[in-house]
Protein backbone atom coordinates (compact mmCIF):
# COMPACT_ATOMS: atom_id res chain seq x y z
CA UNK A 1 0.00 0.00 0.00
CA UNK A 2 1.02 3.60 -0.95
CA UNK A 3 0.60 5.97 1.95
CA UNK A 4 0.93 10.01 1.33
CA UNK A 5 3.90 11.49 3.37
CA UNK A 6 1.97 13.23 6.34
CA UNK A 7 3.65 16.81 4.88
CA UNK A 8 2.34 16.23 1.16
CA UNK A 9 -0.87 15.99 2.64
CA UNK A 10 -0.95 18.85 4.65
CA UNK A 11 -0.33 20.97 1.54
CA UNK A 12 -2.34 19.73 -0.47
CA UNK A 13 -5.49 20.72 2.44
CA UNK A 14 -4.00 23.52 2.27
CA UNK A 15 -4.78 23.98 -1.52
CA UNK A 16 -7.83 22.97 -0.75
CA UNK A 17 -8.61 25.74 1.73
CA UNK A 18 -7.46 28.27 -0.43
CA UNK A 19 -9.20 26.89 -3.59
CA UNK A 20 -12.51 26.19 -1.06
CA UNK A 21 -12.47 29.42 -0.18
CA UNK A 22 -16.14 31.60 0.13
CA UNK A 23 -17.18 33.00 -3.42
CA UNK A 24 -18.59 36.35 -2.90
CA UNK A 25 -22.72 36.56 -3.09
CA UNK A 26 -23.85 37.83 -6.28
CA UNK A 27 -24.67 41.62 -6.23
CA UNK A 28 -27.73 42.32 -4.99
CA UNK A 29 -28.50 39.25 -3.57
CA UNK A 30 -29.56 40.77 -0.31
CA UNK A 31 -32.10 43.34 -1.95
CA UNK A 32 -33.71 40.77 -3.36
CA UNK A 33 -33.94 38.62 -0.04
CA UNK A 34 -34.94 41.57 1.46
CA UNK A 35 -38.04 42.52 -1.43
CA UNK A 36 -39.14 38.62 -0.84
CA UNK A 37 -39.11 39.43 2.63
CA UNK A 38 -41.52 42.69 2.33
CA UNK A 39 -43.82 40.73 -0.09
CA UNK A 40 -46.79 38.57 1.68
CA UNK A 41 -46.18 34.67 1.18
CA UNK A 42 -49.13 34.48 -1.33
CA UNK A 43 -47.53 30.58 -1.67
CA UNK A 44 -48.89 30.07 2.32
CA UNK A 45 -52.19 31.65 1.48
CA UNK A 46 -52.67 29.65 -1.66
CA UNK A 47 -52.33 26.73 0.45
CA UNK A 48 -54.81 27.67 3.30
CA UNK A 49 -57.50 28.63 -0.01
CA UNK A 50 -56.91 25.72 -1.70
CA UNK A 51 -57.35 23.36 1.77
CA UNK A 52 -60.59 25.12 2.43
CA UNK A 53 -61.41 25.02 -0.99
CA UNK A 54 -60.76 21.12 -0.93
CA UNK A 55 -62.94 21.25 2.84
CA UNK A 56 -65.96 22.64 1.03
CA UNK A 57 -66.32 20.36 -1.96
CA UNK A 58 -65.79 17.08 0.30
CA UNK A 59 -68.37 18.29 2.69
CA UNK A 60 -70.84 19.22 -0.66
CA UNK A 61 -69.98 15.42 -1.67
CA UNK A 62 -70.60 13.93 1.65
CA UNK A 63 -74.20 16.29 2.09
CA UNK A 64 -75.22 15.11 -0.86
CA UNK A 65 -75.05 11.81 -0.74
CA UNK A 66 -76.75 11.78 2.42
CA UNK A 67 -79.17 13.67 0.91
CA UNK A 68 -79.28 11.10 -2.23
CA UNK A 69 -79.43 8.23 0.19
CA UNK A 70 -82.31 10.02 2.39
CA UNK A 71 -84.42 10.43 -1.30
CA UNK A 72 -83.67 6.81 -2.27
CA UNK A 73 -84.81 5.16 0.84
CA UNK A 74 -88.19 7.72 0.84
CA UNK A 75 -88.98 6.37 -2.46
CA UNK A 76 -88.58 2.59 -1.96
CA UNK A 77 -90.59 3.02 0.91
CA UNK A 78 -93.19 4.76 -1.05
CA UNK A 79 -92.77 2.01 -3.93
CA UNK A 80 -93.28 -0.48 -0.60
CA UNK A 81 -96.17 1.23 0.35
CA UNK A 82 -98.13 1.07 -3.29
CA UNK A 83 -97.34 -2.38 -3.89
CA UNK A 84 -99.07 -3.45 -0.07
CA UNK A 85 -102.13 -1.16 -1.76
CA UNK A 86 -102.00 -2.75 -4.61
CA UNK A 87 -102.41 -6.43 -3.15
CA UNK A 88 -104.48 -5.25 -0.78
CA UNK A 89 -107.21 -3.82 -3.79
CA UNK A 90 -106.60 -7.05 -4.98
CA UNK A 91 -107.64 -8.90 -2.38
CA UNK A 92 -110.20 -7.06 -1.54
CA UNK A 93 -111.62 -7.14 -5.56
CA UNK A 94 -111.02 -11.11 -4.85
CA UNK A 95 -113.06 -11.37 -1.86
CA UNK A 96 -116.08 -8.84 -3.08
CA UNK A 97 -115.98 -10.97 -6.52
CA UNK A 98 -116.18 -14.55 -4.18
CA UNK A 99 -118.96 -12.93 -2.01
CA UNK A 100 -121.18 -11.72 -5.21
CA UNK A 101 -120.82 -16.02 -6.35
CA UNK A 102 -121.61 -17.47 -2.79
CA UNK A 103 -124.92 -15.01 -2.82
CA UNK A 104 -125.28 -16.23 -6.47
CA UNK A 105 -125.44 -19.79 -5.45
CA UNK A 106 -127.20 -19.27 -2.00
CA UNK A 107 -129.93 -17.93 -4.37
CA UNK A 108 -130.08 -20.19 -7.08
CA UNK A 109 -129.93 -23.53 -4.24
CA UNK A 110 -132.90 -20.92 -2.77
CA UNK A 111 -135.31 -20.85 -6.03
CA UNK B 1 -35.77 29.80 26.54
CA UNK B 2 -35.61 33.06 27.51
CA UNK B 3 -31.99 34.65 25.73
CA UNK B 4 -30.60 38.38 25.72
CA UNK B 5 -29.45 38.18 21.59
CA UNK B 6 -31.38 40.68 20.03
CA UNK B 7 -31.53 39.22 15.93
CA UNK B 8 -30.97 41.66 13.33
CA UNK B 9 -32.26 39.71 9.91
CA UNK B 10 -30.23 42.51 7.45
CA UNK B 11 -27.00 42.09 9.62
CA UNK B 12 -27.36 38.09 9.40
CA UNK B 13 -28.17 38.50 5.46
CA UNK B 14 -25.12 40.90 5.41
CA UNK B 15 -22.79 38.37 7.27
CA UNK B 16 -23.67 35.69 5.74
CA UNK B 17 -25.03 35.49 2.47
CA UNK B 18 -21.43 34.49 1.08
CA UNK B 19 -21.16 31.72 3.11
CA UNK B 20 -24.59 30.54 2.14
CA UNK B 21 -24.38 31.09 -0.95
CA UNK B 22 -21.10 29.09 -1.25
CA UNK B 23 -22.03 26.40 0.17
CA UNK B 24 -24.93 26.10 -2.22
CA UNK B 25 -23.10 26.47 -5.27
CA UNK B 26 -20.62 24.26 -3.91
CA UNK B 27 -23.14 21.30 -3.49
CA UNK B 28 -25.01 22.50 -6.71
CA UNK B 29 -22.61 23.29 -9.21
CA UNK B 30 -25.74 25.65 -10.32
CA UNK B 31 -24.99 29.74 -9.46
CA UNK B 32 -28.82 30.41 -10.51
CA UNK B 33 -29.98 27.54 -8.37
CA UNK B 34 -27.13 28.55 -5.34
CA UNK B 35 -28.87 32.08 -5.33
CA UNK B 36 -32.76 30.83 -5.24
CA UNK B 37 -31.42 28.57 -2.24
CA UNK B 38 -30.08 31.26 -0.44
CA UNK B 39 -32.81 32.98 -0.98
CA UNK B 40 -34.66 30.28 0.47
CA UNK B 41 -32.97 29.74 3.43
CA UNK B 42 -32.49 33.60 4.20
CA UNK B 43 -36.25 33.62 4.25
CA UNK B 44 -36.68 30.32 6.26
CA UNK B 45 -34.49 31.93 9.19
CA UNK B 46 -36.48 35.28 8.70
CA UNK B 47 -39.56 32.86 9.84
CA UNK B 48 -37.68 31.64 12.51
CA UNK B 49 -36.11 34.37 13.51
CA UNK B 50 -37.93 33.85 17.06
CA UNK B 51 -35.99 30.55 18.34
CA UNK B 52 -32.84 31.38 17.40
CA UNK B 53 -30.73 32.15 20.41
CA UNK B 54 -27.56 33.88 19.68
CA UNK B 55 -24.99 35.09 16.62
CA UNK B 56 -23.22 31.45 16.59
CA UNK B 57 -26.39 29.74 16.71
CA UNK B 58 -27.43 31.82 13.63
CA UNK B 59 -24.43 30.74 11.55
CA UNK B 60 -25.12 27.23 12.55
CA UNK B 61 -28.67 27.06 11.53
CA UNK B 62 -27.84 29.05 8.31
CA UNK B 63 -25.46 26.11 7.70
CA UNK B 64 -27.56 23.24 8.17
CA UNK B 65 -30.22 24.75 6.69
CA UNK B 66 -27.88 25.16 3.05
CA UNK B 67 -26.31 21.75 3.29
CA UNK B 68 -30.12 20.39 3.72
CA UNK B 69 -31.89 22.76 0.79
CA UNK B 70 -29.10 22.12 -1.30
CA UNK B 71 -29.29 18.18 -0.72
CA UNK B 72 -33.01 18.33 -1.26
CA UNK B 73 -32.74 20.86 -4.64
CA UNK B 74 -30.02 18.03 -5.84
CA UNK B 75 -32.58 15.06 -5.02
CA UNK B 76 -35.42 16.56 -7.26
CA UNK B 77 -32.85 17.19 -9.92
CA UNK B 78 -32.33 13.75 -9.66
CA UNK B 79 -35.72 12.77 -9.67
CA UNK B 80 -35.84 14.21 -13.05
CA UNK B 81 -33.70 11.85 -14.16
CA UNK B 82 -30.53 13.77 -14.15
CA UNK B 83 -26.90 12.66 -12.20
CA UNK B 84 -26.41 13.39 -9.19
CA UNK B 85 -22.75 14.58 -9.43
CA UNK B 86 -22.97 18.36 -10.32
CA UNK B 87 -21.48 19.42 -13.56
CA UNK B 88 -19.19 22.31 -12.16
CA UNK B 89 -18.51 24.88 -14.86
CA UNK B 90 -16.76 27.54 -13.30
CA UNK B 91 -15.84 29.74 -16.62
CA UNK B 92 -19.98 29.49 -17.20
CA UNK B 93 -21.05 30.29 -13.89
CA UNK B 94 -18.79 32.55 -11.98
CA UNK B 95 -18.11 36.26 -13.21
CA UNK B 96 -14.59 36.75 -14.51
CA UNK B 97 -13.35 39.47 -11.90
CA UNK B 98 -14.61 36.29 -9.03
CA UNK B 99 -12.92 33.69 -11.03
CA UNK B 100 -10.76 31.18 -9.14
CA UNK B 101 -6.79 30.78 -10.51
CA UNK B 102 -6.92 27.66 -13.07
CA UNK B 103 -5.66 25.21 -10.18
CA UNK B 104 -8.68 26.37 -8.12
CA UNK B 105 -10.78 25.78 -10.59
CA UNK B 106 -9.37 22.51 -11.25
CA UNK B 107 -9.73 21.44 -7.38
CA UNK B 108 -13.61 22.56 -8.20
CA UNK B 109 -14.32 20.53 -10.67
CA UNK B 110 -12.91 17.59 -9.25
CA UNK B 111 -15.21 18.38 -5.97
CA UNK B 112 -18.04 18.53 -8.34
CA UNK B 113 -17.17 15.06 -9.54
CA UNK B 114 -17.51 13.55 -6.00
CA UNK B 115 -20.85 11.98 -4.48
CA UNK B 116 -22.82 14.39 -2.75
CA UNK B 117 -22.31 12.87 1.13
CA UNK B 118 -18.45 13.34 0.38
CA UNK B 119 -18.81 16.57 -1.48
CA UNK B 120 -20.81 17.72 1.33
CA UNK B 121 -18.30 16.79 3.96
CA UNK B 122 -15.46 18.27 2.23
CA UNK B 123 -17.06 21.54 1.53
CA UNK B 124 -17.78 21.87 4.85
CA UNK B 125 -14.11 20.65 6.15
CA UNK B 126 -12.23 23.42 3.47
CA UNK B 127 -14.97 26.09 3.75
CA UNK B 128 -15.96 26.42 6.41
CA UNK B 129 -13.29 24.91 8.62
CA UNK B 130 -15.57 22.67 10.62
CA UNK B 131 -14.15 19.58 12.92
CA UNK B 132 -15.46 16.48 11.75
CA UNK B 133 -17.92 16.88 14.82
CA UNK B 134 -19.21 20.12 13.88
CA UNK B 135 -19.66 18.60 10.18
CA UNK B 136 -21.20 15.72 11.72
CA UNK B 137 -23.55 17.95 13.90
CA UNK B 138 -24.74 20.44 10.38
CA UNK B 139 -25.54 17.12 8.49
CA UNK B 140 -27.27 15.33 11.27
CA UNK B 141 -25.10 12.22 10.40
CA UNK B 142 -23.12 10.01 12.95
CA UNK B 143 -19.82 10.89 12.82
CA UNK B 144 -18.18 7.80 12.16
CA UNK B 145 -19.69 8.27 8.72
CA UNK B 146 -19.12 12.14 8.44
CA UNK B 147 -15.21 10.18 9.13
CA UNK B 148 -15.43 8.00 6.59
CA UNK B 149 -16.97 10.59 3.76
CA UNK B 150 -14.08 12.98 4.93
CA UNK B 151 -11.15 10.23 4.18
CA UNK B 152 -12.67 8.97 1.59
CA UNK B 153 -13.60 12.12 -0.17
CA UNK B 154 -10.20 13.97 0.45
CA UNK B 155 -8.65 10.27 -0.80
CA UNK B 156 -10.72 9.78 -4.15
CA UNK B 157 -9.97 13.86 -4.92
CA UNK B 158 -6.25 13.34 -3.94
CA UNK B 159 -5.46 11.07 -6.33
CA UNK B 160 -8.01 12.20 -9.01
CA UNK B 161 -6.02 15.75 -8.67
CA UNK B 162 -2.36 13.88 -8.63
CA UNK B 163 -3.04 12.06 -12.21
CA UNK B 164 -5.37 15.00 -13.88
CA UNK B 165 -3.33 17.85 -12.12
CA UNK B 166 -0.21 16.68 -13.66
CA UNK B 167 -1.94 16.35 -17.16
CA UNK B 168 -2.91 19.98 -16.96
CA UNK B 169 0.12 21.43 -15.58
CA UNK B 170 1.99 19.47 -18.41
CA UNK B 171 -0.68 21.05 -20.89
CA UNK B 172 0.04 24.59 -19.68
Amino acid sequence: MEFEPAEEMEEFEQELRHAFRRQPAPPGLKTRIMARRRKPDWRGHAVLWQRLAASLALAAVLAGAALWRQREEQRKGEAARQQVLTALRITSHALNQMNRQLAAHDRASQE
Amino acid sequence: MAHDWQPDFEQLVDEHQSMVFSLALRMTGDRGLAEEIAQDVFLELDRHLGRIESAQHACFWLRRVAMSRSADALRRRKVRRMDQWVEFDEAQSIPAEERHSPLGARLEQLLAALPEPQRAALVLRYQEDLTPEEIADALEAPLATVKSHLQRGLKLLRARAATDLKEYVRGV
